[in-house]
């Protein structure tokens, strides 16, 4: 072998970084340097053998080493350039979010201090159309009525789309019949279509599905909605058709149709399309914007098939519900109202920290022939109350000022620690619904701001009924 | 029979059943040794074992011992250079972890042809144990893969094996150590379906909802002295030159020593390594051979540039991997290692193996020192590589 005539200096090894020390005689250091010379020449040949190969992938066992390590070297590196991304990303989301949340905070104050006297505007003109008025004065009442309606639910869609931005409405899912939900909206749209000249076909469903009811019920109310908006003649459809993934919920019309290229944009907010029948609709075009966002939430998908001039159809696909749970009777009752009912009777008691409130519910409560005790706290209600035991009590939720620490969940279970079985009303702005969870565990029933009027009355005539019941 | 013998690992017991146990017997009846293990490690969730032993056991008594005491259960292992119990580094006895099934589906294969194996058998493999552990686990067994490889660790195979493994893994994470044999380099084996086998391996795929991270880590770092690998018999693994001279005389004047002095213990306190990209991967020297050549743990090839390494302190640098695997997953359930036994040896000559003890003792590592690491399909040498499973789901 070549090598094994070469005699390497003994001390130490060949050093690549630097030149050797010069010592002994000339013809020493020219051999020494020509060894050198010759060890170098053949490391350079090594090396460029190497080079020349480069890391053939199936070549030798280390190029599959090298192979692997500068593959591992790049997933590596990706995953870090990946991580510095994904948590640049966390960032700017998080302080997105937290302006958002800001936002959506002031807005929801903004609106609870709006909600409180507009619900007692409310409930004073409810109270005034009770009364004998003569006809020019009662249809003034009715406009004012219906002003305030629409300002409602203006703040009303206004608020929910930045509660739904900010991710602070969670849907609360039950099983349910498809038929306690849409029986009652059939019968409500009917009336409306036929107002406007045209026919709603419902087809009911008797099937189990699960979603959360008001929500859901808004999905479908606003599908009826624009299908009456927008349809000038013909007919309604709602119906359900039953898929493999779900209740499809579905409304059809004979309306104007939809272009394929507007089909997403309708979607989007303040977004309408021109053509509305109704030249007095104030809406602000948050409607499907708002019904986008719940489907979205919800994880039921929708779906929109048009064409122009054949009309469109909405629905929404919503899971059947688990085998294992059956449902209590969720359906609302159909609020039936009109002014010629029977008086409700009995004693509600009436805590709410806000008087024009207190003041609007006893002229409401007083109209339908109630006994109305009201007071500001449960120390005051106690003062007055003494002569008429309640047989129903209506509360606010948001008692807290200087008069009282507790919130109204609270003072209502004192109270009904006196009084055993007696039903409770909240009532509340916060559409929390952990509020609703904890409301309903204590057996509660729970209604929000602005209060309606025909809702309130449905429930006391309810609650009412069974509290005579029981007492025989 | 010494009740002290056997200790099933404090932690574990905390739970009703708990999710993994382990025990380790010292003695040296394959029989004993056996039951010993199986009354530690009874429980009616086991579900697998896995255990690491010395190569002085009769490894087919041992085999047979062990596939008799746990019957009906499934069981992987290989022989070692030293074993990691729950009481820290021994020699000569055997460890063993049980898997509960409610935490762990396990399932193992084996490549018994190193040389031939391919993409095509290494894609079925995988395959196969992805459906096993799929079948194994209940149905909303929700977690996450990650493989631990078993190699014959003479076999001179590593590199192609799990290059060609790494690539059918895709993105799963594995790990892994060569079998060994308390430093004879005679026969190294693995355990697979009841017996022992040699030139095989073991790929073993766990699932698990516990968190867990697979981890290498070494404490050498890089010199200014070069050498260049000017000629090597590939296919045995030998370095015959650096720089151009025999490579036992220039390895021996670059540590200053000696050829007569070249034991393990120096190989393992002046490493080389090859630097790729920002990183220096050891190659450690397995033996001098009488022709003046250099055996190594792992692939080599003319041209290749080897940089000397010095150690830094082993004892901090474990005791910074460990308290960063515990930020990461909270208090580890278990940590499985696999430590080469070069480390071992650097413990051993500083006098530091007590100490090593208390520490991996108490991070509650358990394996065996190896004769070369796996990490994501990479064959490594003088590290500390393995997987640290967190003992709380992640929320």
């Amino acid at each position: 072998m070549a090598c094994t005539s070469i005699r390497p200096s003994p001390g130490s090894p060949l050093d690549l970084s630097r030149p050797p020390e010069a010592a002994g005689s000339p013809e020493e250091r020219a051999l020494a340097l020509e060894q050198e010379n010759l060890r170098l020449r053949r490391i350079c040949a090594s090396l460029i053998e190497r080079v020349e190969a480069g890391s053939t992938v199936g070549g030798a066992p280390y190029a599959a080493f090298e192979h692997t390590v500068l593959l591992a070297e790049q997933v590596r590196e990706r995953t870090e350039a990946l991580q510095q991304t994904l948590l640049e990303l966390h960032q700017a989301k998080a302080e997105a979010e937290a302006a958002n949340h800001s936002k959506t905070r002031f807005l929801a104050a903004v609106s609870h201090d709006l909600l409180q006297p507009l619900n007692a505007a409310r409930l004073f003109t409810c109270a005034l159309e009770e009364h004998d008025l003569p006809d020019p004065s009662r249809r003034l009442v009715g406009n004012v009525a219906r002003s305030l309606k629409d300002v409602e639910a203006l703040l009303g869609t206004l608020v929910d789309i930045s509660r739904l931005d900010a991710g602070l409405l969670k849907p609360d899912k039950a099983p349910f019949r498809a038929n306690e939900l849409l029986d009652v909206l059939a019968e409500e749209y009917r009336q409306m279509a036929s107002v406007c000249g045209l026919t709603l076909r419902y087809v009911a469903s008797q099937e189990m599905i699960e979603s959360d009811l008001a929500l859901l019920a808004r999905v479908v109310r606003n599908f009826l909605s624009n299908a009456i908006r927008y349809t000038q003649q013909g007919r309604i459809l709602l119906g359900c058709r039953h898929r493999p993934g779900g209740l499809e919920i579905v409304v059809g019309d004979t309306g104007p149709g939809i272009e394929e290229a507007h089909q997403q944009a309708i979607f989007q907010e303040f977004r309408r399309l021109g053509n509305s029948v109704d030249e007095r609709d104030r809406g602000l075009g948050l409607g499907l914007a708002i019904v986008d966002r719940i489907s979205a939430m919800l994880e039921h998908p929708l779906r929109l098939v048009s064409r122009p001039g054949h009309g469109a159809l909405f629905s929404i696909l919503v899971p059947y519900a688990g085998a294992t749970r059956v449902a209590a009777n969720r359906a609302e009752p159909k609020p039936r109202y009109d002014s010629a009912a029977p008086s409700i009777g009995g004693t509600v008691w009436v805590i709410d920290n806000d008087r024009a409130i207190r003041e609007g519910m006893e002229a409401l409560l007083c109209g339908w022939g109630c006994r109305v005790v009201t007071a500001a706290s449960l120390g005051e209600i106690d003062g007055q109350g003494r002569e008429s035991p309640p047989d129903i009590l209506l509360i606010d939720y948001h008692l807290s000022d200087m008069a009282c620490a507790e919130d109204g969940i609270a003072v209502a279970v004192k109270l009904r620690q006196r009084c055993p079985g007696l039903p409770v009303v909240l009532i509340t702005a916060n559409h929390d619904a952990a509020l609703k969870v904890r409301a309903r565990r204590e057996g509660f029933d729970c209604l929000l701001k602005p209060l309606k009027p025909l809702r309130l009355r449905m429930l006391l005539l309810q609650r009412l009924a069974s509290v005579r019941a029981e007492r025989g | 029979m010494d009740p002290c013998a056997v200790k099933p690992e404090g932690r574990g017991h905390r739970a009703v059943e708990p999710a993994l146990r382990t025990a380790f017997s010292e003695q040296h009846d394959p029989e004993s040794a056996a039951r010993e293990l199986a009354e530690a490690l009874a429980s009616p969730e086991l579900g697998f074992v896995l255990f690491f032993c010395s190569a002085e056991y009769a490894l087919d008594d041992l085999g047979s011992a062990m596939r008799e005491a746990f019957s009906g259960v499934e069981l992987a292992g290989c022989t070692t250079a030293g074993e990691i119990t729950p009481k820290g580094y021994c020699r000569g006895c055997i460890v063993a972890i049980g898997f509960g099934r409610r935490r762990f589906s396990l399932s193992c294969a084996l490549i018994d042809d190193l040389a031939a194996f391919d993409l095509i058998q290494a894609q079925r493999l995988i395959g196969g144990l992805l459906e096993n552990c799929r079948s194994l686990a209940s149905g909303d067994h929700v977690g996450n893969r990650f493989v631990m490889t078993l190699l014959d660790g003479l076999s001179s195979s590593e590199e192609e094996v799990l290059a060609t493994l790494d690539t059918a893994l895709g993105s799963i994470p594995s790990f892994g150590g060569s079998a060994g044999d308390d430093n004879r380099l005679a026969h190294t084996h693995v355990f697979f379906d009841g017996r022992f086998h040699s030139d095989a391996a073991v790929v073993v795929m766990f699932h698990t909802p516990l968190p867990f991270e697979v981890f290498t880590a070494h404490h050498l770092r890089p010199q200014a002295m070069k050498l260049v690998v000017t000629r090597a018999d590939t296919e045995r693994r030998r370095v015959l030159e650096l720089n151009a001279a025999p490579a036992a005389e220039e390895y021996a004047r670059l540590v200053g020593m000696s050829l007569e002095a070249l034991t393990p213990d120096i190989f393992a306190r002046h490493p080389l390594a090859v630097r790729i990209g920002e990183h220096h991967y050891v190659r450690s020297i397995q033996r001098v051979n009488d022709d003046g050549s250099l055996s190594f743990y792992c692939a080599v090839e003319n041209g290749i540039v080897l940089t000397a390494m010095r150690p830094a302190p082993l004892l901090d640098e474990l005791e910074s991997v460990l308290a960063g695997l515990r930020q990461r997953l909270g208090e580890p359930a278990l940590i499985l290692g696999c430590d080469c036994f070069l480390r071992r040896l650097e413990l051993e000559s500083l006098g530091q193996v007590a100490e090593a003890s208390r520490l991996v003792g108490r991070a509650g590592v358990i394996g065996f020192n190896t004769y070369g690491e796996q990490y994501h399909g990479m064959h490594l040498n003088q590290t500390f590589t393995g997987v640290a499973i967190g003992s709380l789901p992640p929320t």
